[in-house]
């Protein structure tokens, strides 16, 4: 059990690395050159869906190739959780993402060069670019290794989840609404783009990968699988990493292709990608459209939500297919429900496909399920912040799916910011609309048991100058798990932060974890840390005992001694002791942590995580009317986090998931047509700027979880999750104009409040 | 990218630079903002850039307030036009659109010279020159100088009326009239976000109004609403004799109304062509408050 | 061709192909990473650094232009004594850093809106100084693309460091 009276937990301690990203000293992907390093370039397609021949013998010749591959010369298995996605696209092209060869040379000029020297003769073929219309009779086969499981060939994944009584529920409803929401596809936008590099030695045949995943173990081994290889024959260090979010959750092409290049050429190769091939290759948040319909008896008490789910899975599957694990829980859990029924279906088409990304298909869910409940009390005549508090999850409850709420801050987290915003200021004049929304969330907090582990390994050991090394399996992508790490060790074991030293980069020295995703690696790296030192303790109170001729075992560890009342001993003496005395021991302690959560069952039940997160935000906007512009006034966020183990990197959290989900609400989206992207580029996929950031004000509220390292929840993701929601609820307000779909462009604004008037 | 550079170090060379190359391509760099993306884009193998960043001439690089005009050489920056006093005080639909344009790190190197020259119809700096009734100066490579007033230097999306053997040397404002007592000038932009937009649609006014309140002389560029940035002359004669005080709903519809003859604009991924016009009527409504 | 500037308080020369961006020469010739490459078209700010004191995209500028010239990069701001500037300090304190990734070109930029306060040229007719209110920051760093922070340590971080000198 970790310690009561803390002294560094909860304090604002600086960034761990910060002091080597301040400098530009931090080495990135981009930043690595290898003795001998070749560049990387990949050839994709033109048209989205096509046939086409292709000739390199132009490109083989030009000085400086040393390698170029299609389809034709590799052997490989096809990468994704389906294994539908060929690494190299022969004869037919699907997506506009698709690669068709790459090339290695010795420059990144020489590499595009030959790029431009590879002629490929497309046959364009007419595409699907609507999800339904692939389901329509005589649609061809868009993915050939479609599994074929479901009903039709065109359907990559489907989900089926319901419970308690919705006829029942139906005839209890004094209100029912019904509508279908539209959701675009953001991209993470990472300020690092995507890269990799790869060095085969060919004598060893092991293959080294500087690549940022965010998944590791699970990385290398869909990396073994893809080339053929044995997966521990496959290293992977991590440098640092120029942003995450969920982009780097799946392995994708270019990684594969990068590997190869250098297993052909026994050089090490770099693949870096240029922001165009950043919007146009890495992954989306997955689009969708809902359909739900939702009801509320005469005093406002949610009965039931019936909602189905059709997604775009563009030609080939990544973890977009799977969000509706995360979607349907929103659905069946958030606010007390006794009744849901919940589908989902994921349909091939030639778009491109989606991936992850920070909430998993979560800010989507609630943003249809909150404009529906504003929707539900304005037709009851209710206040919305009234039926949410009455509705709110209460701690103790087990909902319909099967999640344990041993802790839940739902209702201190509405109270909390319908208080702290108050009633909406008044609109100025006319042109300047004012409006107030409100929406709540609920998110894993506590990992989720998706995958068939998911622990966390640490080993954490004092050195003999009383110095602390933590090697854990999570990963550093910027949110400050080291900082966190670091932090418990130092409460825990009385050592000084700058004598702590945080491995978790490389895949042949770190224990297995199961990646950084879920919002779970303070939850659960943090467990298997505290686990790690609890050991580890045991080791050093014997020993410390001995040397103080002490019986007790219960010892104080303060600014590097182990202490009782009346004797201390300097850690380091201790640890030397160990060491250099019989018989001899190396102070050192390894902890695999297991949360305590379930599988879910095959219909979806299940508590699946450790425990689980709630926030609520209020929003107020203001909108001109002359030109559609919603203006984020103030952003009120108040989350229930467990226990503040760090507030400034908790802050940092906030602000920036609070202002991805303003990006969300307003400005981006890869815009496509016919299956083309037109905006690959910061210009027209607009990211917010500091000129556009809203005052946030954040409360957090404390729950003290016991499943978590000193009480504390998961909190990544859920500041993102209601921005959206909350946004367009006041956009809404202010405007009295219905929005079913994001992002809310000021021409959709125009286009609402011209509906409205010619009515 | 394989372009040669030649970098002139003051204005004979570059009338040499230029005369040299009147049989083959080249291009003129100044800040480089959208030339350095467009080479990289284009095949650049028989190209000479000219590097204008290495001359020293006053008339080239800086601002002059005189008595009855200003000029603004043609490499001045958007930084150096938005901290110029006079700019500020006289003509603030200048000030406010080199303001607005871009990033801090943008206007510190953008050029007035290359906002006009890139004659893109959403150009910021270039549309309040259109309301400022500004005459561009044009040399060519005898060292011969042509005026044109701004409206004319724009022939067509990304042309202008600049001849192979000239370049853009200043740009000459007129001074406000001697009876203004008031200017009514601003700079309107509509995009998505605060900051870093390219103008979905904009509205630069430069209203001068004397004493008693009545307006004496406008001038309204709008921009992103048709093939060049246009000079909205009906609407801005149509406010002259006119009190600022007294303007009714009706006057500023009519206003309004005459202001969307001007624009045709096109629909692309920014927005489409109902919501420009929607929104230039919007705007120009609330330019007479 | 040859260009001779001042990097980081020290003369330098060096051949380069007349093409390349002051990016290309930075990262790739001359092998400072610090400065980042993150959409080499003017629209992150990420690989921002001083010229002359003022904040430029290295990755629009073409690298011949730096000749005669004074270039501060990221790497310049350090002391030999390996003490952090001010600028990187409150950084750091603010918790203004996440994946890190902008932070070069934010550090450079918010030096240049210090550099603008600290040398108020008094340049006749020219109204150079700019007041650094929390609204003042917003719009000068509204060409630095951050991912990860929503901005708001980045702005305390400058908040506090231009105003230390204030009374």
């Amino acid at each position: 059990m970790a310690k009561k009276n803390l002294k560094i937990i909860g304090t604002p301690v600086p960034k761990h690395d910060a002091k080597i990203r301040v400098t530009g000293e931090a080495v990135y992907g981009h930043d690595i050159k290898l003795p001998g390093m070749l560049y990387g370039a990949i050839l994709r397609t033109e048209h989205p869906h096509a046939t086409f021949t292709i000739d390199v013998s132009a490109a083989k010749k030009l000085p400086g190739v040393i390698c170029v591959i299609t389809a034709d010369d590799v052997d490989t298995n096809n990468i994704s959780y389906k294994r539908d996605h060929p690494i190299l696209k022969k004869e037919e092209v699907n997506c506009i993402r698709d690669e068709i060869a790459a090339v290695a040379a010795e420059t990144k000029e020489i590499a595009e060069k030959a790029l431009k020297l590879i002629k490929v003769k497309y046959k364009i073929k007419k595409g699907i670019y609507e999800p339904l219309d692939a389901l329509k009779s005589g649609a061809p086969l868009i993915n050939k290794f479609s599994s074929g499981k479901f009903e039709h060939k065109n359907i990559a994944e489907k989900f089926y989840y319901e419970h308690g009584n919705i006829e029942e529920q139906r005839k209890k409803s004094m209100v029912v609404v019904k509508r279908t929401f539209t959701l675009p596809r953001m991209t993470h936008a990472c300020l690092g783009t995507s890269n990799i590099t790869a060095h085969y030695n060919k004598t060893t045949g092991k293959l080294l990968l500087y690549s940022s995943t965010q998944v590791p173990f699970l990385y290398q081994r869909d990396m073994a699988h893809a080339l053929k290889m044995n997966p521990s024959d496959i290293r992977i260090i991590q440098p640092v990493i120029g942003g995450g979010f969920g982009s780097k959750l799946d392995m994708y092409p270019f990684e594969p292709i990068c590997a190869l290049l250098s297993i052909k050429t026994g050089r090490p190769v770099q693949i870096l990608y240029s922001r165009h091939e950043e919007f146009l290759a890495s992954p989306t948040r997955q689009p969708m459209t809902i359909e739900i319909e939702a009801g509320a008896d005469k005093d406002g008490n949610f009965t039931f939500r019936d909602v189905n789910v059709i997604k775009d899975n563009g030609a080939y599957t990544s973890w977009g297919a799977t969000t509706p694990f995360v979607i349907m829980q929103a659905f069946s859990s958030l606010y007390t429900l006794p009744a849901c029924r919940f589908s989902a279906t994921a349909i091939y088409t030639n778009n491109v496909f989606a991936g992850s990304f920070r909430g998993y298909g979560n800010p989507q869910a609630t943003f249809a399920l909150e404009r529906v409940i504003d929707l539900l009390a304005d037709k009851l005549g209710m206040d919305k912040a009234q039926i949410r508090i009455k509705n709110a999850n209460r701690p103790g409850e087990t909902t319909g799916q099967g999640l344990f709420f041993e802790t839940c801050g739902h209702q201190d987290c509405l109270q909390t910011v319908i208080k702290k915003a108050g009633k909406k200021r008044k609109s100025e004049n006319n042109r300047y609309r004012r409006g107030m929304g409100y929406a709540s969330m609920i998110h894993v907090g506590g990992g989720a048991k998706i995958y068939r582990s998911d622990g966390c390994g640490t080993t954490i050991k004092i050195d003999p100058y009383g110095y602390c090394t933590i090697i854990s399996g999570s990963n550093e992508i910027g949110q400050g798990s080291e900082t966190v790490l670091a932090m418990i060790a130092a409460e825990e074991l009385g050592i000084s932060l700058d004598k702590i030293k945080v491995i978790n980069t490389d895949t042949d020295i770190k224990p297995w974890d199961v990646g950084v995703h879920a919002s779970r690696t303070s939850f659960v790296a943090g467990n298997s840390l505290l686990g790690a030192i609890r050991i580890l303790k045991e080791k050093l109170n014997l020993k410390a005992g001995e040397l103080l001729q002490e019986k007790s075992t219960s010892f104080n560890y303060e600014d590097g001694f182990i202490k009782t009342k009346s004797k201390q001993i300097a850690l380091d003496k201790v640890v030397r002791e160990m060491h250099f005395t019989l018989p001899n021991e190396l102070a050192i302690a390894s902890y695999f942590y297991e949360p305590s959560s379930q599988f879910q069952d095959k219909g979806f039940k299940g508590n699946v995580s450790g425990t689980y997160a709630f926030a609520s935000q209020a929003i107020e906007v203001e909108v001109d009317t002359y030109t559609g512009n919603v203006r984020v006034l103030t952003v009120h966020v108040a989350q229930d986090v467990g226990k503040v183990l760090n507030p400034l990197l908790l802050d940092g959290q906030i602000h920036g998931g609070v202002l991805q989900g303003v990006g969300y609400a307003l400005t981006e989206e890869l815009i496509f047509k016919e299956g083309y992207l037109l905006n690959p580029n910061f210009h027209n996929y607009k990211l917010l700027t500091a000129a556009d950031t809203p005052d946030i004000h954040f409360y957090p509220v404390e729950t003290h979880d016991k499943q978590g390292p000193y009480g504390a929840k998961g909190v990544g993701e859920a500041p993102l999750i209601p921005t959206a929601a909350a946004i367009a609820n006041a956009v809404c307000d202010a405007l009295q104009i219905e929005m079913l779909e994001l992002p809310i462009t000021p021409e959709r604004v125009l286009v609402a409040l011209k509906n409205k008037n010619n009515k | 990218m394989d372009f040669s550079v030649v970098s002139p170090q003051n204005l004979s060379q570059l009338r040499n630079a230029i005369r040299t190359l009147q049989r083959k391509p080249y291009r003129i760099g100044a800040g480089y903002t959208d030339l350095l993306m467009e080479l990289r884009k284009s095949d650049t193998s028989d190209l000479t850039v000219i590097n204008l960043a290495q001359i020293n001439d006053n008339g080239l690089s800086h601002i002059k307030s005189l008595v009855n005009h200003v000029h603004i050489g043609a490499m001045v920056t958007a930084t150096s036009i938005c901290m110029n006093d006079d700019i500020a005080r006289r003509f603030p639909t200048l000030q406010q659109a080199a303001a607005n344009l871009a990033s801090t790190q943008i206007r510190n190197v953008a050029t007035i010279g290359g906002n006009l020259c890139t004659a893109s119809p959403s150009g910021d700096m270039a549309c309040a020159i259109v309301a400022l009734k500004a005459h561009c100066v044009l040399m060519n490579v005898d060292g011969k100088k042509r005026v044109v007033p701004v409206v004319d230097f724009f022939t067509g999306p990304r042309t202008t009326c600049l001849k192979k053997n000239e370049f853009l040397y200043k740009i000459i404002l007129p001074r406000n009239h001697k009876q203004t007592q008031h200017i009514h000038s601003g700079f309107i932009k509509v995009g998505t976000r605060n900051a870093m937009e390219c103008s979905v649609v904009s509205l630069a006014y430069h209203i001068q109004v004397e004493e008693s309140g009545y307006v004496i002389d406008a001038g309204i560029g709008i921009g992103a609403s048709a093939p060049t940035i246009r000079f909205a002359e009906k609407a801005a004669l149509n406010l002259i004799g006119k009190n600022m005080q007294n303007f009714t709903d009706e006057n500023r519809n009519e206003f309004a109304k005459k202001v969307l003859t001007y624009a045709s604009p096109i629909s692309d991924v920014r927005a489409t062509s109902w919501y420009r016009k929607e929104v230039l009527y919007n705007i120009s409504k609330s330019v007479l408050v | 061709m040859e260009v001779s500037f001042n990097l980081n308080g020290e003369k330098v020369k060096c051949k380069i192909n007349p093409t390349i961006s002051l990016l290309e020469l930075l990262r790739e010739e001359m092998g400072l990473t610090g400065t980042k490459p993150g959409c080499n078209e003017g629209e992150c700010g990420a690989c921002t650094v001083l010229i002359d004191g003022i904040s430029v995209n290295a990755c629009l500028y073409p690298a011949i232009n730096i000749h005669g010239k004074e270039l501060v990069t990221i790497e310049g701001l350090v002391t030999a004594e390996g003490k952090l500037d001010e600028v990187q300090q409150a950084m750091v304190k603010h918790g203004a850093v996440q994946c890190g990734f902008c932070t070069s070109g934010m550090v450079m930029n918010i030096k240049a809106m210090q550099r603008n306060l600290e040398h108020a040229h008094h340049v006749p007719g020219e109204n150079i100084r700019v007041q650094p209110d929390r609204k003042n920051i917003m719009k000068w760093l509204e060409g630095n693309l951050c991912r990860c922070t929503g901005y708001v340590k980045i702005i305390d971080a400058a908040e506090e460091v231009l105003n230390k000198n204030k009374i």
